[in-house]
């Protein structure tokens, strides 16, 4: 198993492999939950190799196939895989053009394809998956159907990590269709012949389940960057401004609750789930089954989209283990309700803020506390906290004399990796209260940012973005505009927001704007789909979520008590204007398109009616304060 | 224990419990699995078929329900493997990310398009209300049920 960032050097057959029948494969370890990442890699591949796109076939996320990989998240497959499968594409074409078999080391000077001759790249490409979708033959994980396969549900206890004791099945064991009941340490599980049949089975089963007090836990504190004399200069400042601004827990919530299928047997184990990590699944799959890794084969197959909830393998590690006890393969379908209780959420975040403004209205100085949990995996390692549950706390602006900390103050909510990680979070604050700095110093907000901007790729998106919606227009009554933007992970994005706002407080957003940089750009169409949803998702966080939890338990566990954005809400139109960089390196949007349109829309509440609502979501009764 | 069912246009014979869900059915015992599990309450649009021409969610429907009826699902629009104009425009506008909720909005806007063949933008909104969409494709699908509307331009 190779480690972060270690890794032997790429051979072509682990990436293109040539069929008999001309059909190219290409492989990689990345994995495809709707960001559209198997459409761009096989437009790469095509252009590089000269060949019909219909041609390519590409294999992802199976472990038994594909190259070694450390994950499918932060926006970056395409920053990541893009420049290896480029290169390995060139290598086979070479090696073709040579009438040699495709197969040994890339070298890294395998010259490329100049873009003149590239046919895909840069081009609208419809989804390859798009035809299969519209008909309902996509297969998704709960859709795998194994021979011999039986249903199973588990059976929940009331807090998570309670440990199970005594078991009585006897009126499940009594009831129709029910194959089996199995125990796995605290995992008690019924195997039935239909899904319906075992979760009334599983209601039936009764545990005496032992909650743990919950342990202490450990509170971090994080410096992330440390100018020196923040506190004398806010002291002696002429004027200053500080507010503190909240967001609750919210869900991943995919529409597809998780599921898995599992084979598990004596010497080998197949595995089909909705992950982002295949390989690290197979090790945790391995270690739990007790097989080696080499005899665990993981195939990443389509979830339904998941914003980073499928970095954690929960449905497929149960799945694994019932299998193993049952003896035979399982389907296991989570419910609705287990997606929303059990699943990891992006956690609460608290910001207070502090600056100072000179005589011209220059900010002199910045002190930023963020308090938050863990947001990824990762956990709490204080190497990786300040790229993940610190991710964008550091504005890009001149600031002055400036001190950022992230305070990690965990919950025994479950949190871990969603969409942008800590980024909507920070962004939220720190453009809100940019919007205030601007308002203080009595300069046009866009202005303001711009009199800070030291990035001219940021300064541009900024400009396009207010060109595209005439920003600085007159709106109708009730209604207003509002600006933010960012560099997430290299991307760069600014968005506008209108918005209107009624008589009760209720918020809708009218319209979006956005520009985004992510560098050469492979598929535009991709690129815009992925920013309005990202838009559109985080719209919906902005304006309507809030995930209740109490001594770890979730509340709201349901889409009557946790709303989602519906169609109702959705905006007039999300105008996305990708101007790609072709000269600099291609960089991620799966993510950065939800990193701004809350603080957007936040100042364009400010805007519209004069209130400055700094807690999220932004329900009626916060605007209309 | 027997039951016929008309299921895309074919009477089908199916061994499952009477109670058992039309959803559970098409998916475990027909193997139409592109009517999809989102939240077994009606909530969430991703299990919609069309009962009788109008969309409704097959994970409130029991086996015996269905019966009477004549279920249309995803699989069953492509006449002839010819993609719908609904699904055709689905295509078309890219109007989907993941995919998992595509098939249960091209079913409402089947039922829609069926009964108001010029839908008015909030016509469309109010159809596909109950199809919730996580990726947030809301924007492409109404182009794309106004695309299909106007015959595909």
């Amino acid at each position: 198993m190779s480690g972060w960032g270690e890794r032997a050097p790429e051979r072509v057959e682990e990436r293109i492999r040539v069929q008999p029948d001309g059909t190219i494969t290409a492989l990689s370890g990345k994995v495809e939950f709707g960001q559209g990442i198997r459409t761009a890699f096989a437009q790469l591949v095509a252009d590089e190799m000269g060949v019909p796109i219909e041609r390519v076939r590409v294999v992802l996320g199976d472990t038994a196939q594909v190259p070694w990989d450390i994950g499918t998240f932060g926006s970056r497959s395409v920053a990541q895989e893009a420049p290896a499968l480029r290169r390995a594409a060139a290598y086979a074409r070479e090696l073709i053009a040579k009438g040699k078999a495709v197969e040994g080391v890339v070298p890294d000077d395998v010259p490329l394809r100049p873009r003149s001759e590239w046919r895909y790249v840069g081009t609208p490409t419809r989804r390859l998956e798009a035809g299969d979708i519209v008909r309902g033959s996509a297969a998704y994980v709960a859709d795998l159907r194994v021979a011999n396969m039986a249903h199973a549900a588990v059976v929940r206890p009331p807090v998570r990590g309670a440990k199970a004791g005594r078991v009585d099945d006897r009126a499940a064991r009594a009831m129709r269709g029910v194959l089996a009941i199995v125990r796995d340490g605290d995992l008690v599980a019924v195997v039935a012949e239909r899904e319906d049949q075992a979760r009334a089975a599983a209601d039936a089963v009764e545990v005496e389940w032992a909650t743990t007090a919950p342990r202490t836990m450990e509170r971090l504190v994080i410096p992330m960057r440390d100018d020196g004399g923040v506190d004398e200069a806010l002291a002696a400042a002429a004027r200053t401004l500080s507010a503190s601004f909240s967001l609750p827990p919210i869900s991943n919530a995919p529409i597809g609750p998780s599921a898995a299928v599992a084979d598990v047997g004596d010497d080998s184990a197949t595995i089909f789930a909705g992950t982002q990590r295949p390989f690290g699944l197979r090790e945790q799959i391995a270690r739990a089954v007790g097989l080696e890794e080499t005899r665990v084969r993981v195939i990443a197959a389509m979830p339904s989209g998941t914003y980073g909830r499928n970095s954690t393998g929960d449905a497929a590690v149960e799945a694994a283990l019932i299998s193993k006890r049952a003896g035979r393969p399982i389907h296991l379908q989570w419910s609705r309700a287990e997606e929303f209780a059990l699943a990891p959420a992006r956690p609460e975040a608290y910001m207070e803020v502090a600056a100072a403004l000179d005589a011209a209205g220059r900010i002199t100085a910045w002190r930023y506390d963020e308090h938050t949990n863990a947001h990824s995996g990762a956990g709490l390692d204080p190497r990786v906290l300040p790229m993940t549950s610190g991710r964008n706390a550091i504005p890009h602006y001149r600031l002055g004399r400036a001190r950022v900390t992230l305070h990690v103050e965990p919950t025994p909510l479950r949190t871990a990796s969603f969409r942008s990680l800590a980024a909507a979070e920070n962004i939220f604050a720190i453009e809100s209260f940019m919007d205030e700095l601007a308002h203080l110093a009595t300069r046009e907000p866009l202005a303001f940012r711009l009199a800070h901007v030291e990035d001219e790729r940021l300064r541009r998106v900024y400009e396009r973005v207010a060109a595209n919606a005439a920003w600085g227009r007159r709106v109708g009554e009730g209604r207003g505009l509002g600006i933010a933007g960012t560099i997430y992970h290299g991307t760069y994005v600014a968005e506008v927001a209108e918005v209107e706002v009624d008589a009760s407080g209720r918020v809708r957003l009218v319209r979006a704007w956005a520009a985004i940089d992510p560098g050469l750009t492979l598929n535009p169409d991709g690129v815009r789909n992925q920013t309005e949803g990202g838009i559109q998702q985080s719209a919906s966080w902005t304006l309507y979520e809030a995930l209740r939890h109490r001594d770890g338990r979730v509340v709201n566990a349901g889409w009557d008590t946790y709303p989602i954005a519906t169609f109702r809400d959705a905006p007039e139109a999300i105008e996305v204007d990708v101007m790609g960089d072709a000269s600099q390196p291609s960089t991620g949007v799966g993510e950065p398109g939800a990193v701004c349109i809350s603080a957007a829309i936040g100042n364009a509440v400010f805007a519209a009616r004069g209130v400055r609502v700094r807690d999220l979501p932004m329900t009626p009764e916060r605007v209309r304060a | 224990m027997k039951t016929r069912l008309r299921v895309n246009g074919e009477e089908r014979e199916v061994d499952a419990p009477r109670g058992a869900t039309l959803l559970s059915v098409l998916r475990d015992d027909l193997g139409l699995t592109g009517t999809r599990f989102g939240c077994g309450a009606g909530q969430c649009g991703a299990c919609y078929v069309l009962a009788d021409g109008r969309a409704v969610a097959s994970c409130l429907l029991t086996l015996d329900q269905a019966q009477a009826m004549e279920i249309t699902t995803i699989e069953g629009l492509a006449a002839k493997g010819t993609l719908s104009p609904v699904q055709e425009a689905f295509a078309a506008e890219d109007a989907m990310q993941c995919g998992y909720c595509t098939g249960g909005m091209i079913v409402s806007a089947t039922a829609l398009l069926a009964r108001d063949p010029h839908p008015s933008d909030q016509a469309i909104r109010d159809a596909l209300a109950g199809n919730l969409c996580r990726c947030g494709v809301y924007v492409r699908a109404i182009r794309a049920v106004k695309r299909a509307a106007e015959g595909g331009r």
